[in-house]
C-alpha cells in the first residue's frame, strides 16, 4: 500500500492536519494506486463537502490521479441508483463493437460520431427514453466558454462544442439561436475587471467579447432593470432545447445502424487481465470490443463495476423555472447578474435568465449539494432564489411562471470534467464529470471520445468508415411554425395535421400520432410532450392530456388505463377492468 | 378567399352558443368556431345537475344545457365550424377583424366587423400555485379528473386527496366517491371555503368528507406515481405553521386551485387584462375598448354559474350584432359617452367595467372582497348621489351577485360611476 510509503504518509499527513484545522475529524484518507480515497463519518453534508473539495487541493498540489470520497454524512451515504422492473434475456449473448453506457447527450453524440465508422454499436440506456436525467434538466444554453477557468477541460471543450453547434445544428436539424449572453455589472466599478474579462477570452479563446454601456444596454433591453451599471457582452452565447438536440442525436445515430435500448441498466461487468469481458445487465450479459462510459451521475459506480474508481460524484442539484411564452419579447440577450459576494463553493455561474428556443423565458438554475443523484424535488426556497433572477426584467411577474423542474449535476471533486481513455482498463473510455457547461461541450466531448473508441478498436483489427453513413436527419415538421401554405400541403396529404389537439402549442393530431411511429418513438405521454411540446404550455396538459392518451391507445392498440405518464410505475389511469365503469 | 359574416364568435360553449343565438336574431350572419369537435364546451363532461335554473327554469344536466342551445342554433342564420383553431386575429382598416384558422380541412380565413371572443377559461395547475416536492403521475386539475371519470369511463386514483375548495373540486369529492374511489378530504388554504354553499352541503357534507380550512398541501411524495402528500396548517398570512405537517398516503391528488380566463387570442390585440378579473373590461354591450371585439362567460371573468355565462354571451350577441349592421366604424363609437365604473370599498370585481350611454340597461355582477354580514351596494354618482341601493344580509366572495340597473337613473354628464360596498 502507498499509504505505507514516505511520499504516501506525507500527503496523507498533510490532509488529515488541514481538515483538522476545518475542525473536521471522523475523515479517514488512503492512497492506492495513485488515488485518495476517503472514508469514514461526519455529522454534516457541509464536512463532507470540504473533506472532498480539500481532497481535490491535494490531488493537485502532489499531481495524483483522483479523489473517490466515500465519507457518510450521519451514516448516511449516496441513494442507491434506480433501477427498471424488467428481467429477461433480450441481451444475453450478444456482441457488440462499441457499448455505450448512458443515452443522455454524452452517449448520443458519441453514437453518433461513432456511427462514421462501420461498426456495431449499442447504446444501454435505463430509462424509458433517451436523456431523461442531466441532459434535459438544464437551461438548454450553449454557453460560450468565459466562465470555465483556463487550462480546464471544460474551457477548451466548452469553446470548441460551442464552434461546433452550428454545424450540427445544420446536419440534424434542431433549432440554435445565438442570441448573445451580457454578465450584468451590479457596481460601476466593476467596469475595472474589463482587463481580466478580456485576458480570460482571450485564454480560452472566447470571441468577440467586449463591454457594453449602460445606455447601449437600455436601448438593447427596455425591460432590463435599472440597476445595471453596463455589462459585458459574449455574443458566440447560444440556446438550444436540449431534449431536441439529444433525440436528433439518437434519432440520426439509429438511422446509421446504432441500436437503442432502454429500461436496460448495467449492473456489474467481468474482466479478464485488464480488459472488460462482459457487461451484465438486467437484460443479460453481452460483451463489447470497446466501452464508453457516459453515464452521468452514475459514472463512478460505472467505473467501480470496471474495477477502475479514481473519481467520485457530488450530486449538485439545480432548479429552473419557466415562464409563460406571452412575455417572450420581453428580452433579446440572455442576461445575468452574478454578485460580487457570490458563494465560491457554489460552482455555479449565478443564473439569470435565458431565452428558450421555443420562445419561453427561463429563470435560473440554483445551485445546492445533496446525497440523492435522482432526487428532483423542488421547494419554496428553491423557486425563492429563482424568483430574485425576475428582477432583471421588469415585465416579469410572479403570475407569470407556469413550471419549475429540478436536475442535479454530475460534478467530481475536482470539478472538471474526466475525457480520457481508461489509465487501467484497457477497453474503457470516460466522460464523467459532465456538468455544466455539458450541454455546450457535448459535440466536441463526443468527437473525441469517438477517437479514443476506435484507436482501441484497431488494435484488434482495422476500422473503416460506414460507406452510407448520413450525417443529416430530418427533422419532423413543427406545424405551428410554417407558413399557411406549408401548412395546407401537409393537411391535404393528411387532415389529422389539422386537428389541433395542444392549444397552448398549437399542436396537431398528426404530429403527437407520427412521434409513435418509426425513429425512437414515444413510448410514454411525457416523451411525446419531449417530441411534440403537446402538454408543455401554460395549461400543463389540463385539456390535451385526455386526447393525447387517446390517440396513444388508438395507435399502440392499448387500453387507456395502460398508457404511462412516464418510466415503470408511472400509471395514469386505473386499469379499464378496475374502474366501476368496467365492471 | 375569406368569407365575411357580420358576426364571428370564437368558443362554442354556453357563452358562444348564447351570443351566437343572440346575434343571429339581431339579424345578423353569424360564423360560431369551435376548436374541440363537439360544441358545448366544458359542459359536456359536467353531468351532475343544477344548469339552467335561471334560462330554463329547469334542472338540467350539462350535456343537457349544452343540447338545448344547440337546437338553438339550428334554423338560425349560423354557419358552425368544428375542429376548427384560431391561429391569427387582427384589425384590418376595411372589413373589421382578419382571422386565419386552422382545420383538417385546411387552413382558412374569416373577417368579420364583429368578433366576440367566448373561450372560457382553464384550470390553474400545481405548479401556478407553486406545490413543491415531487413531481409524479397523479396530479390532476379537478376539470380533467372529470373528464377522465365522466367522458372517458375510467377513475384517476384509488384514494384522492382534494387540495382546493372550487366548484370543480367539490363536485369531484362526490363524483369520486360515487365511482368507488375513496377522497380522504379537502384541503383549502384559505380561511373560507371558495365554493358556493349548496356544493359544500350536497358534495362534502352529505358523503362525510372532511373539510379542513387554513391547510394546504406543503410537499407531494412520490417518484413515478403520488405515494402520499404532507399538509400542513397555515397562518392567516399563509405562511406554514410549524409543527402541524401530516403525512397522508393517497395515489392522486385532485387540484382545485382556480381558473383563469384564457384571453391569449387577444395579447396580438394590444389589449390589456383586468388584473383582477383577468379578462378585458367590457362595458354592458360586453364590448372591450377595441371597437368591434366583445367578450363574454368565463373568459370575461369566472362566473359560477352556467346561466350567467349564457346572459352575457346574449348581451354579447345583441351588442355586436348592433355594431356589425348599424353602428360600423370607429368614429361613432368615439363620440359615443363612456362612463367608467369605479369599485370602492369592499368589492372584489364587478362586470361591467364601464357603462355606455345609449347602450342596453345592464346587468351588473360583482363579488365581494370578504365574506360580510349585512352589507350595504350603492351605485353613486362622483358629486355622491345615491342612483342605486340594495342591502345584503350576507354575501361570500365564492358567491358572485347579480341586479339590474336602469339606465335612466344615470344623470346627464355623469363623469363616472361608483360602485361601492360596505358592511353596515
Amino acid at each position: 500500500m502507498e499509504s505505507r510509503s514516505a511520499r504516501g504518509e506525507k500527503i496523507l499527513a498533510v490532509y488529515l492536519k488541514k481538515l483538522g484545522s476545518r475542525g473536521i475529524t471522523g475523515v479517514e484518507a488512503s492512497l492506492e494506486d495513485g488515488v485518495l480515497f476517503l472514508t469514514g463519518d461526519v455529522p454534516t453534508l457541509e464536512d463532507r463537502l470540504t473533506a472532498g473539495f480539500e481532497g481535490a487541493k491535494i490531488k493537485k498540489k502532489y499531481r495524483l490521479r483522483g479523489v473517490v470520497n466515500d465519507v457518510t454524512v450521519n451514516q448516511r451515504s449516496s441513494v442507491p441508483m434506480s433501477l427498471p422492473s424488467i428481467n429477461d434475456t433480450l441481451l444475453e449473448g450478444r456482441r457488440f463493437d462499441a457499448v455505450i453506457i448512458g443515452g443522455g447527450i454524452i452517449g448520443t453524440a458519441a453514437a453518433r460520431e461513432l456511427s462514421r465508422w462501420n461498426i456495431s454499436i449499442a447504446v444501454l440506456e435505463k430509462e424509458e427514453d433517451l436523456g431523461l436525467h442531466a441532459s434535459s434538466r438544464n437551461d438548454g444554453m450553449v454557453h460560450p466558454g468565459f466562465a470555465a477557468s483556463p487550462g480546464t477541460l471544460k474551457a477548451s471543450y466548452n469553446v470548441r462544442g460551442n464552434r461546433l453547434y452550428t454545424r450540427a445544428s445544420e446536419e440534424l436539424g434542431f433549432t440554435l439561436r445565438r442570441p448573445g449572453s451580457i454578465l450584468l455589472f451590479s457596481h460601476p466599478a466593476m467596469i475595472l475587471l474589463l482587463p481580466v474579462f478580456k485576458r480570460r477570452c482571450r485564454k480560452n479563446g472566447v470571441s468577440g467579447g467586449r463591454w457594453v454601456s449602460r445606455r447601449t444596454l437600455a436601448r438593447w433591453e427596455p425591460e432590463l432593470t435599472d440597476k445595471q451599471r453596463g455589462g459585458f457582452l459574449l455574443p458566440t452565447a447560444g440556446i438550444i432545447s436540449p431534449q431536441e438536440v439529444v433525440l436528433a442525436y439518437g434519432e440520426n445515430a439509429a438511422s446509421n445502424g446504432v441500436e437503442f435500448f432502454f429500461h436496460t441498466a448495467v449492473t456489474g461487468m467481468e474482466k479478464q487481465g485488464d480488459i472488460i469481458t462482459r457487461i451484465v445487465t438486467n437484460r443479460g450479459t453481452l460483451s463489447a470490443g470497446v466501452v464508453l462510459n457516459a453515464a452521468g451521475v452514475w459514472a463512478d459506480q460505472v467505473a467501480d463495476y470496471a474495477g477502475d474508481r479514481f473519481f467520485s460524484i457530488h450530486p449538485r442539484k439545480g432548479v429552473d423555472a419557466i415562464v409563460d411564452k406571452k412575455q417572450k419579447d420581453s428580452l433579446n440577450h440572455i442576461v445575468g447578474m452574478p454578485s460580487l459576494r457570490g458563494n465560491r463553493r457554489s460552482h455555479s455561474k449565478g443564473g439569470g435568465l435565458v431565452l428558450c428556443v421555443e420562445g419561453n423565458l427561463l429563470l435560473g438554475p440554483t445551485a445546492e449539494e445533496v446525497l440523492d443523484r435522482e432526487d428532483y424535488t423542488t421547494h419554496q426556497k428553491d423557486l425563492a432564489i429563482l424568483k430574485k433572477h425576475m428582477e432583471l426584467d421588469r415585465r416579469l411577474r410572479e403570475s407569470d411562471i407556469i413550471t419549475y423542474y429540478a436536475g442535479t449535476r454530475s460534478a467530481t471533486w475536482e470539478e472538471d470534467f474526466i475525457v480520457q481513455p481508461s489509465d487501467r482498463v484497457a477497453n474503457l473510455v470516460y466522460a464523467a464529470g459532465i456538468q455544466s457547461p455539458g450541454v455546450a461541450s457535448a459535440p466536441a466531448i463526443a468527437e473525441d471520445l469517438a477517437a479514443f473508441a476506435v484507436k482501441i478498436l484497431e488494435k484488434s483489427g482495422a476500422v473503416g468508415p460506414r460507406p452510407d453513413f448520413n450525417p443529416h436527419r430530418t427533422p419532423r415538421p413543427v406545424l405551428a411554425e410554417l407558413s399557411e401554405e406549408e401548412r395546407r400541403r401537409w393537411i391535404e396529404k393528411d387532415p389529422a395535421y389539422g386537428r389541433i389537439v395542444c392549444r397552448c402549442e398549437e399542436v396537431s393530431e398528426g404530429e403527437i400520432r407520427d412521434t409513435l411511429r418509426g425513429g425512437l418513438p414515444a413510448t410514454t405521454v411525457d416523451g411525446v410532450k419531449r417530441r411534440t411540446r403537446a402538454g408543455a404550455g401554460r395549461c400543463h396538459g389540463g385539456f390535451c392530456l385526455p386526447r393525447v392518451m387517446e390517440i396513444m391507445a388508438r395507435e399502440t392498440g392499448k387500453d387507456l388505463g395502460d398508457i404511462p405518464r412516464g418510466g415503470d410505475g408511472s400509471w395514469i389511469l386505473m386499469k379499464r377492468k378496475e374502474t366501476v365503469n368496467g365492471k | 378567399m375569406e368569407s365575411n359574416y357580420d358576426v364571428t364568435v370564437i368558443g362554442g360553449g354556453p357563452a358562444g352558443m348564447a351570443a351566437a343565438v343572440a346575434a343571429a336574431d339581431g339579424g345578423a350572419r353569424v360564423a360560431l368556431v369551435e376548436r374541440e369537435e363537439k360544441l358545448g364546451g366544458i359542459l359536456k363532461q359536467c353531468i351532475h345537475d343544477g344548469f339552467g335554473l335561471f334560462r330554463f327554469n329547469e334542472r338540467l344536466t350539462g350535456p343537457e344545457y349544452a343540447w338545448r342551445y344547440q337546437q338553438m342554433l339550428m334554423g338560425r342564420r349560423i354557419d358552425v365550424f368544428t375542429s376548427t383553431f384560431l391561429t391569427k386575429i387582427q384589425r384590418g382598416t376595411e372589413e373589421g377583424f382578419q382571422m386565419r384558422f386552422v382545420a383538417p380541412g385546411g387552413p382558412f380565413g374569416l373577417t368579420s366587423p364583429a368578433v366576440i371572443t367566448a373561450t372560457g377559461c382553464r384550470e390553474r395547475t400545481g405548479r401556478q400555485v407553486f406545490l413543491h416536492g415531487d413531481r409524479p403521475a397523479g396530479i390532476f386539475t379537478a376539470g380533467q379528473a372529470q373528464g377522465f371519470v365522466n367522458l372517458q369511463g375510467y377513475l384517476p386514483g384509488r384514494r384522492c386527496v382534494i387540495l382546493g375548495s372550487g366548484d370543480i373540486g367539490l363536485i369531484m369529492a362526490r363524483r369520486l366517491t360515487l365511482e368507488g374511489a375513496e377522497v380522504e378530504g379537502v384541503y383549502e388554504v384559505k380561511q373560507e371555503p371558495s365554493g358556493l354553499t349548496r356544493n359544500l352541503v350536497q358534495c362534502l357534507e352529505d358523503f362525510d368528507i372532511p373539510l379542513h380550512l387554513s391547510t394546504t398541501v406543503k410537499e407531494v411524495h412520490g417518484r413515478r406515481r403520488v405515494e402520499a402528500v404532507t399538509v400542513c396548517q397555515v397562518d392567516e398570512a399563509g405562511r406554514p405553521v410549524t409543527g402541524t405537517d401530516r403525512r397522508i398516503p393517497c395515489d392522486s391528488l385532485i387540484l382545485s386551485v382556480g381558473l383563469i380566463p384564457e384571453n391569449e387570442i387577444l395579447d396580438s390585440l394590444g389589449i390589456s387584462l383586468d388584473e383582477r378579473t383577468r379578462g378585458p373590461g367590457v362595458d354592458q354591450n360586453q364590448m372591450t375598448r377595441l371597437p368591434g371585439l366583445f367578450t363574454c362567460g368565463n373568459a370575461q371573468h369566472v362566473n359560477d354559474l352556467v346561466d350567467y355565462v349564457s346572459e352575457s354571451g346574449a348581451a354579447a350577441g345583441r351588442g355586436a350584432a348592433r355594431f356589425a349592421l348599424g353602428k360600423r366604424g370607429a368614429e361613432e363609437r368615439g363620440t359615443e359617452e363612456t362612463i367608467p365604473v369605479r369599485p370602492s370599498g369592499e368589492i372584489l370585481y364587478q362586470v361591467p367595467a364601464a357603462l355606455v350611454r345609449h347602450g342596453e340597461d345592464p346587468v351588473f355582477f360583482f363579488r365581494a372582497s370578504r365574506s360580510l354580514e349585512k352589507a350595504r351596494l350603492e351605485l353613486r354618482s362622483p358629486g355622491g348621489e345615491v342612483l342605486y341601493q340594495k342591502r345584503y344580509t350576507f354575501l361570500r366572495p365564492p358567491e358572485m351577485e347579480r341586479f339590474e340597473f336602469s339606465m335612466t337613473k344615470l344623470p346627464e354628464n355623469c363623469g363616472e360611476l361608483i360602485f361601492h360596498l360596505e358592511e353596515v
